[in-house]
């Protein structure tokens, strides 16, 4: 149990340095906020968003796996699935979905435990598959109107003030997005830890999640936000379009704006989505030309691939669990070999020296 | 069909973030117009147009806040 939970913290950290471009990347990008202080903020906005609800917390299996062919190792072969695709993604600067990162991992371990009668079809479709297409067109459709409006707006006024304004309204935009992630991406977190409590007869069925799970959900985003993933903060503020601050605010906005509008009428949409839909259409809105195609096909195909990726890493680290039983081997073996592949990787990229481009 | 999909949560998102987010820049980019046009005019000398623009901003500026604590409340009651 201590591995799962530690395995789901170290998910919450990849989530918060892997997502950390969706909230800061536009602000560095326009000058809104220097780099250290735009992260530090979000940082602090997702510590403090992980605490303003904990009503979904425990969606995320609960809608789209059936709950009661949960155990303690299938959460734990989802979870090396998700880490798995977000270190790929990450490694190649590609702003792919932490949340379908993870239900894939779940997917794919449980499916490899039960077989495919553990899916549950409609939650799948409803609640992933439907709103993976909507975030980002909805997003994108709201950036490119409100970029179109604000350049008739503001368009014979002098640069210089305008920039100014706009990069302090991104401050503001930023902030609530910051908010809005951790709300919605730290509790998915403590949903897993749950669960995994759940299953492992910790606590009672449709149990709340503890304060100290709260906790440190919290804290692990938050440390990951901070730290930082400066590869997808390129492909995001930089590489996608050269964007201004009024694009930035446009971005920022209709991300803001459809995260809170889907949290409100319960229609779950990944952040990362939203938000790279949002910068697409703040690009398109100004110049289909400005957009860099190249780079957003790159970031579509990601997303096409999470789902499976996460499910096929998921499916065989379950496998590989079981190898050595139900017991407590199993985890601590995959965790070692995994840590193991992790630290081999980094060493030989660090000898290696420059990053990957992302397209 | 209707139940997968969540046909009206999925209308209901769609309108409320194309007036949320469409509203939003346009009320924000009113306060900088009108930010940039008190500079202006009060450098002409047309102190009341300026005035007016400046009021202008003030008001925009504050409907994008409330915007914001909207947004917050949103969050805080979910």
């Amino acid at each position: 149990m201590v591995i799962v939970v530690g395995t789901a913290l170290a998910f919450d950290f990849t989530n918060g340095f892997h997502d950390t471009a969706n909230v800061v990347a536009t602000s560095i990008s326009t000058g809104a906020a220097r780099p250290r202080v735009a992260i530090g903020l979000a940082s602090l906005l997702n510590f403090v968003g992980a605490f303003i609800s904990i009503s979904v917390a425990a969606t995320v299996a609960n809608d789209v796996v059936d709950p009661s062919v949960i155990t303690p190792t299938i959460v734990f072969a989802g979870l090396i699935g998700a880490i798995a695709w977000n270190l790929i993604t990450w490694w190649f600067g590609l702003p792919s979905s932490s949340s379908h990162a993870l239900i894939g991992g779940v997917v794919g371990s449980a499916v490899a435990a039960v077989g495919i009668e553990a899916i549950i079809a409609d939650g799948l479709v409803g609640k992933v598959l439907i709103p993976a297409i909507v975030a980002p067109v909805l997003a994108l459709l709201v950036a490119g109107l409100s970029i179109g409006i604000a350049y008739r707006m503001i368009g014979r006024q002098r640069p210089g003030a305008v920039t100014r304004g706009f990069r302090y309204g991104q401050v503001i935009s930023g902030g609530l997005l910051a908010l809005a992630h951790g709300t919605n991406d730290a509790q998915k977190t403590m949903g897993v830890i749950t669960l995994a409590l759940i299953a492992n007869g910790t606590l009672g069925a449709n149990a709340d999640p503890p304060l100290w799970v709260i906790v440190s959900a919290a804290t692990a985003i938050a440390l990951g936000t901070y730290i930082g993933g400066w590869r997808i903060i390129r492909t995001t503020g930089s590489r996608i379009i050269k964007m201004d601050a009024a694009q930035g605010f446009s971005a920022q906005g209709a991300g803001a704006a459809v995260i809170l509008a889907s949290t409100h009428f319960g229609f779950p949409l990944s952040t990362t989505h939203v938000i790279n839909g949002g910068v697409i259409g703040a690009g398109a809105g100004k110049r289909v030309s400005a957009v860099r195609w190249g780079v957003a096909g790159n970031i579509v195909v990601a997303w096409l691939l999470t789902l499976p990726a996460a499910a096929a890493i998921g499916a065989a680290a379950y496998a590989l669990t079981h190898v050595f039983g139900s017991g407590a081997l199993g985890p601590v073996l995959v965790t070692l070999a995994s840590l193991g592949l992790i630290v081999a990787i980094f060493a030989r990229r660090a000898q290696q020296g420059a990053p990957v481009p992302a397209g | 069909m209707a139940t997968i999909v969540q046909t009206k949560e999925l209308l209901e998102t769609v309108i409320a973030s194309l007036i949320a987010g469409v509203g939003a820049t346009a009320v924000f980019s009113l306060a900088i117009w009108g930010g940039a046009r008190f500079v202006d005019l009060s450098r002409d000398g047309r102190t009341l147009a300026a005035g007016a623009a400046a009021a202008l901003s003030a008001l925009a500026l504050a409907v994008t806040l409330a915007a914001v604590v909207v947004g917050i409340v949103v969050m805080t009651s979910k």
